[in-house]
């Protein structure tokens, strides 16, 4: 086994542990898969958009298909299983204690999530992963739509009992000697998340519910014909949502809150603003889900107030942002790779939360919404800043997983790729979108402009997806042949500058 | 938090920037919020996969939408199944059509030309060709002076507008689809007065629901078009092969809630489609009918184009 250097041990050992190094190796892995499974079906998408017409797709029907998988495959068994892994591999760590909280119910929930993968992927629903109604419970194809509900319903109740893990692990298995205020800004982003799940994912489970009896024609929650309200639905959904893209990204904040004090050689620049900025988010967070909905026919009193909430919690994020940059201010920088994409994610969090500011003026979201720009925007957050800091995370955490070191060459030509590409794709599809193109849609009309922004997109959507195979292979290659890492400090830091973790705690029986 | 002083500043300098992106935004969407009283309304309806308009006059167009030059317009905007997005990006005009609720949404247009109406909303199969063509002209009469006389409030009835002649297809890929439907009184008067009746004159099959009237007591070969015929996976055709002689006058039904036609060609791609036949839009409950004088022997694949994937067979022997 790769992954066990010094001692191997078989897999099945692994795959039956309730220790928390191997749930978290397991959520690591299982989230990997899914990112380059769903990135798979990016590439065939931008294949299919790099002209007008039809290329790869024999209609809309299928490109909606490909679209809903990837979206709810990235989002949901990505982003959320890998803050989990990471979570699960540090947190006991980081509070000092020997496990989670509740070992049988970690395993549980880890072990939830590849069947909601059978069914996301089995299915192949055309619903987009908003699955608005009435089209999702009227004219939505089944099984596949039914098995994406019942996948996120399972996915949902995972999420949940893995968060009620961490939110009791953190509070109450934290060691005595250890005051919350000194607790790392990790464990304090992934406390924030975790209570935000409690709190947000139960309105978005009903909803579900509510979706599929809908669709067995049992009740009419959503069905306007049986007296039901559409926007109903958009409401429990986004007031799921909105404060779920919180969910996916404050534990990147978390993980750049690791690396950027590291690789700057320099103390954190302001500790307490840090932990500030993660409260306040996570409860303003909660106010501003209907900025997603300002097309669907709400009274100037409800978008003025969804406005107000939104702008209301930028300022905790460009906190984040200031605290990145004066931690890096005059320090003795060193760009290994985790660095590197840790500051990229920086740049490209400060553009994306622009963008979002763009969107929250109401009168210009009536110019963006639903068009292209959309796309931009948030995949600058998911796949820019998000997933560029968890790929920095991967390099960062390969030593103490492996015990070997990647290819650090082949690591800068990743990073270099990827963010020329991330920064053209969706820099362009900004101004697609203010070309009035609209998203999800297989075909567009053979203007010039179009033809050509799309064609540039598609180039720079290939270069994120050529660096990624290059990642994989380093991934692959390294932990099997990689030089022996030095476990105190494989990234060559210097006197003085410990490697965080406590190496031997790899070891599930010490 | 000694050296927190530059943090205050960056703080206070977003805050700063987000007070004026809100209080201009509110300024702006205030002044857009409220239609002016003089408005002329029309009702604009959407359905998989086509928009149909309805003036405050009567007239009913279909993915065309013909409107004056610089007076205030007030779109009334409904969905027939699923939720669609009307928008008009030139103008930056967005809103829902969400079936259950009317969304408004108004807009003075001060420049003619033509411009692209196109749905934002996901809709299903066709999404990406539900798109409309809106035509700004010159405004010729007193603009005022009509739109206080008219009613605003319209018929939503959509099965007396009659069609008269299909138009251009520029803007559906589909390069079809695209009728203007005018209100029976204009029909019966002069229908070849219509500038786009010459594009019905390819061939002398076509025959609409207009004329197919006088002559609908004949009792032929019949073909109905069934409820639900518009999901996908439904039946589309009752019969879905009909044989017929040639010479026979086939009489098409719709018992649908949406639009259908029956058109000559597998798919609305095919070089010869709607060449032998073609019966154009028809709104719901209306009858058409074929002729089949004119249309070779043999096998013959007609479609919907509305949904192209109803599909069937006409054999003529
Ligand atoms: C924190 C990371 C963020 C993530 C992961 C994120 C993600 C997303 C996603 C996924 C959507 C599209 C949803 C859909 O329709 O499918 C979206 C839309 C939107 N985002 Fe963000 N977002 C983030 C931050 C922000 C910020 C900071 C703002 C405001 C300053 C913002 C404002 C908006 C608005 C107004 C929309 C709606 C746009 C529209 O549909 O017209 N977002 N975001
Ligand atoms: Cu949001
Ligand atoms: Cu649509």
């Amino acid at each position: 086994m790769v992954l066990e250097l010094k001692k191997p041990r078989p897999i099945w050992e692994i795959i039956f542990s309730t220790h928390h190094t191997d749930i978290g190796l397991l959520y690591i892995i299982a989230s990997m898969v899914a990112l380059f499974a769903g990135g798979g079906l990016a590439m065939a998408i931008r294949a299919e958009l790099f002209l007008p017409g039809l290329q790869v797709f024999s209609g809309q029907a299928d490109f909606s298909r490909f679209f809903t998988v990837h979206g709810t495959t990235l989002l949901f068994l990505w982003l959320l299983p890998f803050a989990s892994g990471v979570g699960n591999y540090l947190i006991p760590i980081m509070v000092r204690y020997k496990d989670m909280a509740w070992p049988k119910l970690n395993a549980v929930a880890f072990w939830i999530i590849p069947p909601c993968m059978f069914l996301v992927w089995g299915g192949f629903s055309d619903t987009t992963w908003n699955a608005y109604p009435p089209y999702s419970i009227l004219k939505a194809p089944g099984p596949a739509a039914d098995m994406w509900i019942v996948g996120l319903k399972l996915l949902g109740i995972s999420s949940v009992l893995g968060a009620i893990n961490f939110v009791v692990t953190i509070l109450k298995m934290k060691h005595p000697d250890l005051p919350l205020m000194k607790m790392s800004l990790f464990s304090w982003a992934v406390l924030a998340t975790s209570l935000m799940i409690i709190v947000a994912i139960p309105t978005f489970a009903a909803s579900l519910i509510m979706l599929y009896t809908d669709r067995l024609g049992v009740t009419g929650f959503f069905n306007p014909e049986m007296g039901g309200d559409p926007i109903a639905y958009q409401h429990l959904f986004w007031f799921t949502f909105h404060p779920e893209v919180y969910i996916f990204v404050l534990p990147a904040i978390g993980m750049m809150y690791e690396i950027i004090p590291t690789f700057s050689r320099k103390p954190l620049f302001s500790y307490y603003s840090g932990v500030v900025a993660l409260i306040v988010i996570s409860i303003i967070g909660f106010g501003s889900w209907a900025h997603h909905m300002f097309a669907v026919g709400m009274s100037f009193t409800e978008k003025t107030v969804f406005m107000v909430g939104t702008l209301a919690a930028v300022p905790s994020s460009a906190m984040h942002v200031f605290n990145f940059l004066a931690t890096m201010w005059g320090g003795r920088i060193k760009f290994a790779a985790p660095m590197l994409f840790s500051v990229g994610a920086i740049l490209l969090f400060f553009s994306a939360g622009a963008g979002g500011v763009v969107n929250t003026a109401m009168p210009l979201d009536f110019l963006t919404h639903d068009s292209y720009w959309v796309v931009g925007h948030f995949h600058l957050f998911v796949m820019g800043t998000i997933s560029l800091a968890f790929t920095g995370f991967i390099y960062y955490l390969f030593p103490l997983i492996t015990g070997r070191m990647y290819d650090t060459r082949l690591a800068k030509v990743h990073f270099v790729l990827t963010f020329v590409g991330i920064a053209v794709i969706f820099g362009v599809q900004h101004i697609l979108g203010l070309y009035g193109l609209p998203r999800r849609v297989v075909d567009y009309l053979p203007i010039p402009e179009l033809i050509i922004m799309n064609q540039i997109a598609s180039f720079g959507g290939w270069a994120i997806g050529a660096s990624y195979a290059i990642f994989l292979y380093n991934m692959i290659k390294s932990a099997m042949f990689g030089k022996p890492a030095n476990p105190k400090d494989p990234f060559e830091l210097g006197t003085g500058v410990e490697y965080y973790y406590d190496y031997a705690r790899r070891d599930p029986h010490h | 938090m000694g050296h927190s002083t530059p943090e205050w500043v960056f703080i206070g300098a977003v805050t700063a920037i987000l007070i004026w992106v809100g209080a201009e935004s509110w300024n702006v969407e205030h002044s857009l919020e409220y239609a002016p009283p003089n408005s002329e309304t029309v009702r604009v309806v959407g359905q998989q996969w086509f928009w149909s308009f309805q003036h405050a006059d009567g007239t009913q167009e279909i993915n065309e939408l013909h409107i004056k030059e610089g007076i205030p317009y007030r779109f009334e905007i409904v969905s027939n199944d699923v939720v669609h997005s009307f928008s008009i990006p030139d103008f930056a005009i967005l809103m829902d059509a969400v079936p259950g609720r009317v969304n408004t949404v108004w807009n003075v247009f001060d420049e003619q030309g033509e411009y692209l109406i196109q749905c934002r909303e996901y809709c299903g199969m066709l999404h990406q060709d539900m798109r409309a063509r809106l035509f700004v002209e010159p405004n010729t009469d007193n603009a005022t002076a009509v739109s206080s006389e008219s009613e605003p409030t319209i018929s939503q009835g959509s099965g007396t507008a009659i069609i008269i002649a299909p138009g251009g297809g520029e803007v559906g890929s589909t390069g079809s689809g695209t009728m203007r439907v005018v209100e029976p009184r204009n029909l019966t008067q002069a229908p070849a007065n219509d500038s786009t009746a010459a594009t019905n004159a390819t061939d002398g099959n076509t025959t609409s629901s207009g004329n197919a009237s006088s002559t609908a007591s004949a009792s032929g070969p019949t073909l109905s078009i069934p409820a639900g015929a518009a999901t996908p996976g439904n039946p589309a055709y009752a019969p879905d092969t009909l044989t017929v002689t040639k010479g026979d006058v086939i009489t098409v039904t719709n018992d649908d809630t949406a639009p259908h036609t029956v058109t000559n060609g597998a798919t609305p791609g095919d070089a010869d489609a709607g060449q032998l036949f073609d019966t154009s839009i028809m709104m719901p409950a209306a009858t058409a009918q074929i002729d089949t004088a004119t249309v070779e022997a043999g096998d013959h694949p007609f479609h919907c184009t509305v949904h192209p994937f109803m599909t069937g067979t006409l054999t003529v022997q």
